[in-house]
């Protein structure tokens, strides 16, 4: 793995990766008087920033190459791959996440988040979809029974971290929503337009919030 | 205490096989005394990942004094970051819970299933050392467990206990404690600031009518006259922080500057066991 001259390949906590001046912090590393120290035990990975666009051939405008702050490498410490790949995240604001629906009430429907991002979680995290983040139009005429119902799997994004109990998580957009569905019958249902799933063997349409398929 | 759980051994003491040697050559008043420099500690073995099925974990033995007592064998296991109970109000950092416990077996006089105050006690201070080197604000509303099953006390605490140095044992299995679990924490891949290590020091009192006190780093309780005092140190290496520090006994009025000398040589002494540390967690890795 390339590094720098300075930094080492293999952290361990508390160990000295370089000066803030020449690295971002990224996950696995915090700051402690200026100089950036690993947090966790494993690889060091340095991720070059995207390359600042070329000088543009414009003969009237000169435009700024020099390196901003932003653009300094970032530095991380990731957990090493042996070790079966164990690392727990943390739902985080932005994260899109996979859920299934445990349970819907009137003004809210609550869920138990099983994947964020790429990883599987481990840890039982309950996450709830209000009835005013179930869409983005005509909010205040959501019905919770015709958006979700108890055993689907909803991809839905973190909003906040919420309270003692859950996070709230929004469906807000196209691409969120209901992912797949049972119908009544017992069968898995395909997606029909943004609001119907449908059981094909019954040929019977369930409401739903469809999430639109990528 | 009823315990209708488990299928239970025979309520009370069970005795031990006792083997001619222990009683007879060994008569009152024969002691070995400490074979180690004042500076050394005693050799460990620490590994990680021992149990597979917590997200962290590490065991750590200390070598026997050598004159019939047992060594200290301690298995740390982490869970988390797990969440936290529904009924927990929302905490922005992680909650940290410790458990330390003897196991029935682990020294001579067979020990009960339930937690006594000596076990508490550790798991408070083991708690306030860990407090000083986990990052707690990366993990909101999360809670993580370190549970530390201490499977062989230290040395032979009957004699411990007819001498009235008890005490003392507790703390090294404190600075055990607390190195096992640094190294269990950092395999669960929980934030921490640095790799704390534990670290005792005791101001002993050898036979001999010339003997002045002396600074002992590791000490073993039953190799010494008399512990006059001790103190168990937890410390940051790269911070050069200390995290807990827990100290016992009297001091001689005589000597100002003993209690910053124990304090020092305490830090000496978790430098050391930090060596061990950071080459168990560089091994895991690389």
């Amino acid at each position: 793995m390339a590094t720098t001259s300075s930094s080492p390949s293999m952290a361990i906590p508390g160990q000295f990766l370089g000066p803030v001046s020449k690295f971002q912090p990224g996950p696995g590393t915090h700051i402690h008087e200026s100089n950036l120290y690993a947090s966790l035990l494993g690889v060091v990975n340095i991720a070059q920033p995207a390359k600042a666009p070329g000088p543009v051939k414009r003969l009237n405008k000169i435009i700024n190459t020099q390196t901003s702050p932003a653009e300094l490498p970032t530095i991380s410490v990731l957990r090493a791959a042996g070790s079966s790949d164990k690392r727990e995240v943390l739902p985080e604001v932005g994260n899109v996440v996979l859920c299934r629906v445990i349970r819907i009430m009137p003004r809210q429907a609550v869920v138990a988040i099983l994947i964020c991002g790429d990883t599987v979680l481990e840890a039982e995290w309950q996450g709830l979809i209000r009835v005013q983040d179930v869409r983005a139009t005509e909010k205040d005429r959501v019905k919770i029974y015709d958006s979700f119902r108890p055993g689907d799997i909803v991809r839905a994004e973190v909003i906040s971290l919420g309270d003692q109990a859950s996070y709230y998580l929004s469906t807000a957009r196209n691409e969120l929503g209901v992912i797949m569905a049972t119908s009544e019958a017992g069968n898995t249902m395909y997606p029909v337009n943004w609001k119907e799933y449908k059981d094909p063997e019954t040929g019977l349409s369930e409401p739903r919030k469809v999430a639109k398929p990528y | 205490m009823a315990d209708r759980r488990r299928i239970n051994g025979p309520v009370g003491t069970t005795i031990p096989p006792i083997y001619d040697d222990a009683s007879e050559k060994k008569s009152e008043g024969v002691k070995t005394t400490r074979s180690r420099p004042a500076n050394v500690i005693r050799k460990m073995y620490l590994k990680t990942g021992v149990t597979p099925s917590a997200s962290g974990s590490a065991y750590l033995e200390i070598e026997s004094s050598g004159n019939g007592g047992s060594g200290l064998k301690l298995s740390c296991s982490v869970h988390g970051p797990r969440a936290l109970p529904r009924s927990t109000p929302f905490s922005p950092h992680i909650i940290l819970s410790t458990h330390v416990k003897f196991a029935p077996f682990a020294t001579k006089q067979r020990r009960g299933y339930i937690r006594d105050p000596i076990e508490r006690d550790l798991g408070t201070h083991l708690e306030a050392a860990l407090r000083g080197s986990i990052i707690a604000d990366r993990w909101p509303k999360s809670g993580v467990d370190i549970i530390i099953s201490i499977v062989e006390g230290e040395q032979d605490r009957e004699t411990s206990k007819a001498q009235g140095i008890e005490a003392w044992d507790t703390m090294n299995a404190l600075s055990g404690c607390i190195t096992v679990a640094s190294a269990a924490l950092a395999d669960a891949g929980i934030d921490c600031v640095d790799t704390v290590a534990g670290g005792v020091a005791a101001l002993v009192q050898d036979a001999g009518d010339d003997a002045a006190p002396s600074i002992v780093v590791d000490p073993i309780p039953s190799e010494h006259e008399k512990v006059l005092a001790a103190c168990c140190i937890a410390y940051l290496p790269t911070r050069q922080e200390v995290t807990n520090l827990w100290f016992k006994g009297d001091l001689p009025a005589s000597d100002m500057d003993l209690y910053s000398q124990l304090v020092e040589k305490g830090i000496q002494a978790s430098k050391s066991a930090n060596w061990v540390l950071v080459d168990c967690l560089n091994e895991t890795v690389g």
